[in-house]
């Protein structure tokens, strides 16, 4: 998707400014020929630098568009479930999701987990035995 | 910079600490690096919001893990960023001293200057909350039931308190006091989920524990657990915390119902009436034919479908076999 977006943006881009400069030359040609002619006349671009104009901006809003990232679910009740199972993925997944979300200043998990969790109010000498516990059980050997 | 300190999970395992902590000595060194005088380090200072958050969590997983050496240079770091004055640091250092504490006295000290900071300055919210963590640390809950009573009569918007309150008197058995700060913390944040799910746990748990009580009360807790488990599911879809709940209230609710009768228990003014038995037992069985699916399909790891705790789908399919052999039999 990416590869796909940045290359269409790219193309568009390139085609652009070639039918801007086009426009330009084109400017410049009739103005010297018309004051050698001295005629007034404002003569119309041609009509292939008129379609590279549109056909560039169409392929630079589509390269846009597919780039742009995934949107929000709307409903209250789809986005909790997405955000609950974020505090139940795998240790690389949530680093990524961090990465991916925090990065854009946003948040990961359920936002109301510090309600259970009340870091506030954390018993660090209870965690410590917990741990020490765990340690005792062997669990560092894992 | 690690991205999982900026925000780690929110119950951390200890083998997710010790991942955490080991992760201090380059997060340390990278910090130590030439640092000029005070106009000039604005320009070449490449701090971030991240970086200080990094470093809070850091010390807060070595200070579990027991790496005081660690935990100590994290709070220099943050003391000399800070300074001695920031209060969200204070309540840093003082959790540091709580946990480097070896003996009673030393613990009495910590409070002790708790105690001179808030004389000083009474709003200091951080040491205030240490200072009740504390009291409940050392067992004296009725100390940091009061503390904690008096913090939410200065400030009564702090759902945090209002939830740790509620913890504080459901571990001392005060079903009905600890609902009642539930309902608190609800007023101030209607759409929290797990609140209503904790509330439905809180209300099952009471009604379970109080077996003598007339039938009539016990049907009215129930179906409270059950109105709170239904807008839980309400507001976050396939929550398997919910439709546990959801399953063996119903299924304790059926019990309790007259069955029959219509309307045999009375209400008192002002409460709504207990569901109907039907709606219960449509209730019940939406609840299964869910967990079912979650557990099907959460452990087979479908896709849209990963992302369940794995503990709570084995509890959820031994509920599940619990109540299939009942029917077979």
């Amino acid at each position: 998707m990416g590869l796909l977006s940045n290359s269409l943006n790219l193309t568009g881009v390139i085609f652009l400014t070639h039918a801007v400069y086009s426009a330009y030359e084109h400017s410049l040609l009739t103005s010297s020929s018309s004051s050698s002619s001295s005629s007034g006349e404002i003569t119309s671009l041609p009509l292939d630098i008129t379609i590279e104009t549109l056909l560039s901006l169409l392929v630079l809003c589509t390269g846009i568009v597919i780039g742009a990232p995934s949107l929000r679910p709307i409903q209250w009740a789809v986005w909790a479930s997405s955000v609950e199972k974020e505090d139940h993925v795998s240790l690389e997944q949530r680093r990524a999701l961090v990465e991916e979300k925090v990065r854009a200043g946003g948040t990961v998990g359920n936002p109301f987990a510090v309600l259970d969790q009340r870091n506030g109010f954390l018993d660090i000498r209870a965690k410590r035995r917990e741990f020490a516990d765990w340690v005792r059980e062997g669990g560092a050997a894992k | 910079m690690s991205a999982d300190l900026i925000q780690p999970f929110p119950s951390i395992s200890p083998s997710t600490a010790v991942h955490l902590s080991q992760q201090a000595p380059q997060i340390l060194q990278s910090s130590s690096s030439l640092s000029l005088p005070y106009p000039l380090s604005l320009l070449t200072s490449t701090e971030t919001q991240e970086t200080w958050m990094t470093y809070e969590n850091l010390l807060i997983s070595c200070l579990r893990t027991g790496d005081n050496e660690a935990a100590r240079r994290c709070l220099d770091e943050l003391l000399s960023r800070f300074g001695e004055k920031n209060e969200r640091v204070m309540a840093l250092q003082g959790m540091y001293e709580e946990a480097v504490a070896e003996n009673d006295k030393e613990l009495g000290a910590v409070m002790q200057s708790y105690e001179a900071v808030l004389k000083e300055d009474p709003t200091n919210m951080p040491i205030r909350k240490r200072r009740v963590a504390l009291l409940r640390s050392m067992g004296k809950t009725n100390d940091a039931t009061a503390a904690l009573v008096e913090l939410l009569d200065a400030s009564p918007t702090d759902s945090e308190a209002w939830a740790e309150l509620a913890d504080l008197y459901f571990t001392q058995g005060l079903y009905s006091q600890a609902i009642y700060s539930l309902e608190e913390v609800l007023l101030i944040i209607p759409n929290a989920w797990n609140i209503h799910a904790r509330l439905g746990e809180i209300a099952y748990i009471s009604a379970t524990s109080s077996e003598s009580s007339d039938r009539g009360n016990t049907a009215k807790v129930l179906s409270d657990a059950l109105r709170r488990f239904c807008r839980s599911i309400e507001l976050c879809d396939n929550y398997l915390r919910g439709y546990y709940g959801l399953k063996i209230t119903a299924k304790k609710l059926l019990d309790a119902l007259p069955r029959g009768g219509k309307g045999a228990i009375a209400t008192s003014d002002g409460d709504l009436p207990p569901p109907p038995v039907e709606t219960v037992e449509k209730l019940h069985e939406i609840a299964t034919s869910k967990l079912a699916e979650i557990v099907r399909r959460g452990s087979a790891g479908e896709k849209g479908w990963e992302g369940y705790d794995e503990a709570e789908l084995i509890a959820a399919r031994a509920l599940l076999d619990k109540d299939e052999e009942k029917v077979e039999r």
